[in-house]
């Protein structure tokens, strides 16, 4: 089978979501509901909250805030992570700001707000905040015990919503939410205005078995108006049509593509003379507006200051002015760039690919080309009755010069689709039901006149820009676009869910399925459910950490514990342990061995069923790499595997074979990023044997 | 039963002289608030958190004011943290010691810092020998069937 070289991801996600959709068929028939498992698997979640999730009722919101909390102090940290649980939020910390920011970035969308101190050892914590602001554009929360009014005005200027001193009381953390609203509103309000195309209902994640959707969406959206559930089926295929006044405002994807015409306007303008309205008229994007050009630009030029300031630190090379976007990045590490592509909210993955055309070199964290290429290879060689499908879906799917754009359709769909995806891993009903069905079922159906249908759609989409990124979506979106074709965005949506459930690394031990969260809520959780389910031990804590140090079984998610790499034992450990939640999905049966990657399957042969939704279930984490995974992802003690795959991208390898060969895709990718680590693939077959 | 509530009475009034003595303040009720069923052990977690931390901390204060140049940004930055960490346990002495540390490392006093260096390690011993002796008395009264 030969895919486009571009665009190989389309057929992929298709497969994926036969396959997926294939899984939750499976997964319908067993006995064990969601709601089941994840009381099974996930004891100790408080009563209260986990009897919420467990209920399959929404949490209240605020309740169900995803919050990440990032303080270098331990005790703090703790006293936090605990006051939180009992705000009944979805709290994750960190130790580590680089940590941090790596985890924001892995998981764009799981987060609905951030909490750091601002003294911290390795980054100061206003630039942490200049980085969230720019690349993920979620509200930041500073604290520290300086109460100088110079602190908070610093605090301010660099764009914190709020400051809190040091010690801070729980009902200080109960307020937190105002700001999340508030900034959806505000977005929403803007997009309202500048009749940006909406894309609504990702934000109903087509939750429409889902209980557990998103606290803060619910909110928003009551806020907003009327709470748009509309059938899958519809939210899938038209996206356009959705109700803008309901979803979240779709926000505009700066994708690579779009970003540069960005530099090139204003680098024709000049930095100091560009102005929004100039530089919209030069780029003459249709759709659009004066002030997603004013909003991005100001982004930028932050982002510049701050990179003329480390590149002066760094070589002295850099001025700060009008350079042109090349030779900031080039000066400056990967790590701007990241900042630099993100800074328009520009998914991940079109940072690897403004990565590679401009500096020439993959930047690490830039998983996505090669989750895609994961992706692709994995669900190429599952065998399903679907493949064919994605053979099918593969053909259209060339064209797109530009893979940011490809990420927006893709996007649309895979939402949609994912939020049926969403509601599966995530909620019992999704497990064996329904909601997957509908969406998946479009892409799920062996029907290949729904996946062209998509891709079509997909395709229409394209021109329109808008991609809405609600905040949250938006996160998701970035995410997505790993494959740039709404097959791509299908398949994050499942990666999503597999990955999370991995199992939060916390530094504790892999018991931490608590990390979950404290409700076991799933539904946006669909990583979270997963994990519970996947997870044996059970973690009595809702909150998960991300451990700073290395913590090599556990979990270092997405190698947090080391800045790139992941110790291949903790790899293969996390490999298992991906594999165990991903097998364990639905089933709530922990794997003993991790699922192999499509090895003994041509890829394109989509021989085994079993393998492909092994497979699939594994790409779905890889794809998480980089991309961001709609599910909140409580940091468990995920094992690192999740973070691991992303960056390995192992399966595809290690299987190997075939997959290597397969679709140019994949060897673009692999040319932009090296394989990171091989992963030993397992025996599968038993898998999923009951 | 008579002696369950005696080691009962005793805890209260002896939390409440530590109130009272400043070594303890309001945050630690909070920490005792956040403490429940299902983390029954959570202020004995946090507090043995506060002590690997404080104790880490003065270590490296002590080194680096052995240094034959002080470092005082090194200086300032852990008196900072250990600021953070019994503030938020409400080790209200600590904290108060921390506040003049930062000061002397500011105006870069050698002979201030390890004069606060040296009240800073005293009333940490204080109040950890304090914690710890509640902490026996809540052990004794859970015994006790409590």
């Amino acid at each position: 089978m030969c895919f486009p070289s571009k665009f190989p991801f389309a057929p992929v996600s298709i497969i994926l979501l036969c396959s997926l959709s294939h899984i939750v068929r499976r997964f319908s028939a067993s006995e064990l509901s969601l709601n089941e498992v994840v009381a099974l698997v996930a004891p100790m979640a408080p009563s209260r909250s986990g009897s919420d999730a467990c209920r399959g009722g929404t949490p209240e919101f605020p309740a169900g805030l995803r919050v990440l909390v990032v303080d270098d102090d331990a005790t703090t940290l703790r006293i936090i992570e605990q006051m939180s649980i009992r705000c009944r939020y979805r709290v994750t910390t960190c130790t580590e700001a680089t940590v941090a920011l790596n985890l924001l970035r892995e998981r764009k969308g799981c987060f609905d707000v951030v909490l750091s101190d601002v003294h911290m050892p390795d980054m100061d914590g206003y630039k942490l905040l200049e980085h969230v602001g720019l690349e993920m554009d979620l509200p930041v929360i500073m604290m520290s015990g300086d109460s100088t009014t110079s602190a908070v005005m610093k605090g301010i200027r660099h764009g914190a919503c709020d400051y809190l001193i040091k010690p801070v009381r729980e009902e200080e953390l109960r307020n937190i939410w105002q700001h999340v609203v508030r900034k959806i509103w505000n977005e929403n309000k803007e997009h309202d205005n500048s009749g940006s195309m909406e894309d609504s209902d990702w934000n109903k994640r087509g939750n429409d078995d889902t209980e557990y959707t998103s606290s803060v969406a619910d909110a928003a959206e009551v806020v907003k108006g009327p709470k748009k559930r509309s059938s899958l089926k519809e939210e899938d295929i038209e996206l356009e049509s959705d109700d803008p006044a309901t979803s979240k405002k779709p926000r505009v994807v700066w994708s690579v593509e779009l970003h540069q015409q960005f530099v090139s306007a204003v680098n024709q303008l000049g930095l100091d003379k560009a102005v929004p309205k100039r530089i919209l008229e030069l780029m003459n994007v249709p759709g659009l507006t004066r002030e997603n050009v004013a909003s991005h630009l100001q982004k930028f030029r932050l982002y510049l200051k701050r990179l003329s300031g480390v590149a002066q630190q760094q070589n002295g090379m850099l001025n700060a002015v009008p350079g042109t976007i090349e030779s900031k990045l080039s000066a400056t590490g990967r790590f701007d760039i990241q900042a630099l592509a993100a800074a328009g909210h520009v998914p991940p993955e079109t940072l690897a690919a403004l990565h590679a055309e401009l500096l020439g070199c993959p930047a690490s964290n830039i998983m996505s080309t090669m989750d895609q290429a994961t992706l692709l290879q994995a669900s190429i060689g599952l065998k399903h009755s679907h493949a064919e499908h994605a053979v099918a879906y593969g053909q259209p799917l060339v064209k797109r010069p530009n893979i940011g754009t490809d990420f927006l359709p893709s996007v649309l769909t895979a939402n949609d689709v994912s939020s049926g995806y969403g509601a599966w891993p995530s909620s019992n009903n999704t497990m064996g039901s329904v909601r997957p069905n509908n969406s998946v079922e479009r892409v799920g159906t062996q029907n290949n006149n729904i996946l062209m249908d998509i891709l079509d759609h997909q395709q229409r989409q394209q021109p329109q820009q808008k991609q809405q990124q609600h905040h949250q979506q938006q996160q998701q979106l970035r995410q997505q676009p790993l494959i740039p074709d709404q097959s791509c965005s299908i398949n994050v949506q499942p990666s999503c869910l597999v990955v999370p459930s991995q199992s939060s690394d916390t530094p504790q031990a892999v018991n931490s399925s608590a990390s979950v969260n404290q409700n076991c809520s799933f539904g946006r959780n669909s990583i979270i459910d997963y994990s519970l389910l996947s997870q044996k031990s059970n973690n009595s804590v809702s909150a998960s950490q991300f451990p700073s140090r290395d913590t090599k079984a556990q979990g270092v998610l997405y190698g947090y514990t080391t800045p790139s790499t992941c110790s291949m034992s903790s790899i293969n450990g996390n490999f298992q342990h991906l594999q165990n939640s991903t097998l364990t999905f639905g089933a709530a049966r922990p794997f003993p061995s991790p699922l192999p990657m499509s090895d003994r399957q041509d890829p394109y042969g989509f021989k085994s069923g079993d393998s492909f939704d092994q497979v699939c279930l594994r790409n779905i984490g890889f794809i998480g790499k980089g991309i961001c995974i709609p599910n909140r992802f409580v940091q468990n003690e995920i094992d690192s595997s999740v973070s691991d795959f992303s960056q390995m991208k192992v399966h595809v390898d290690s299987s190997g074979n075939t997959l290597k060969e397969e679709p140019n895709f994949i060897n673009m990718q692999k040319g932009s990023r090296p394989m990171v680590e091989r992963y030993q693939s397992c025996d599968h077959s038993s898998v999923f044997t009951e | 039963m008579d002696g369950l509530v005696q080691l009962q009475k005793q805890l209260v009034d002896y939390t409440a002289s530590l109130f009272h003595e400043g070594f303890l303040d309001d945050q630690f009720n909070q920490l005792q608030q956040l403490q429940d069923e299902s983390n029954p052990d959570f202020v004995v977690e946090v507090v043995t958190l506060f002590f690997e931390d404080a104790e880490r901390l003065l270590n490296e204060l002590t080194k680096t004011l052995g240094q034959p140049s002080t470092d005082f940004k090194k200086l300032d930055a852990h008196v900072h943290q250990l600021k953070g960490s019994s503030s938020s346990i409400g080790a209200h002495r600590v904290h108060r010691i921390c506040i003049s540390f930062r000061n002397s490392c500011e105006e870069q006093n050698v002979e201030g810092c390890l004069k606060n260096l040296q009240q800073v390690t005293h009333e940490y011993s204080l109040v950890k020998s304090k914690l710890e002796t509640l902490f026996r008395m809540e052990q004794q009264i859970l015994a006790a069937g409590g």
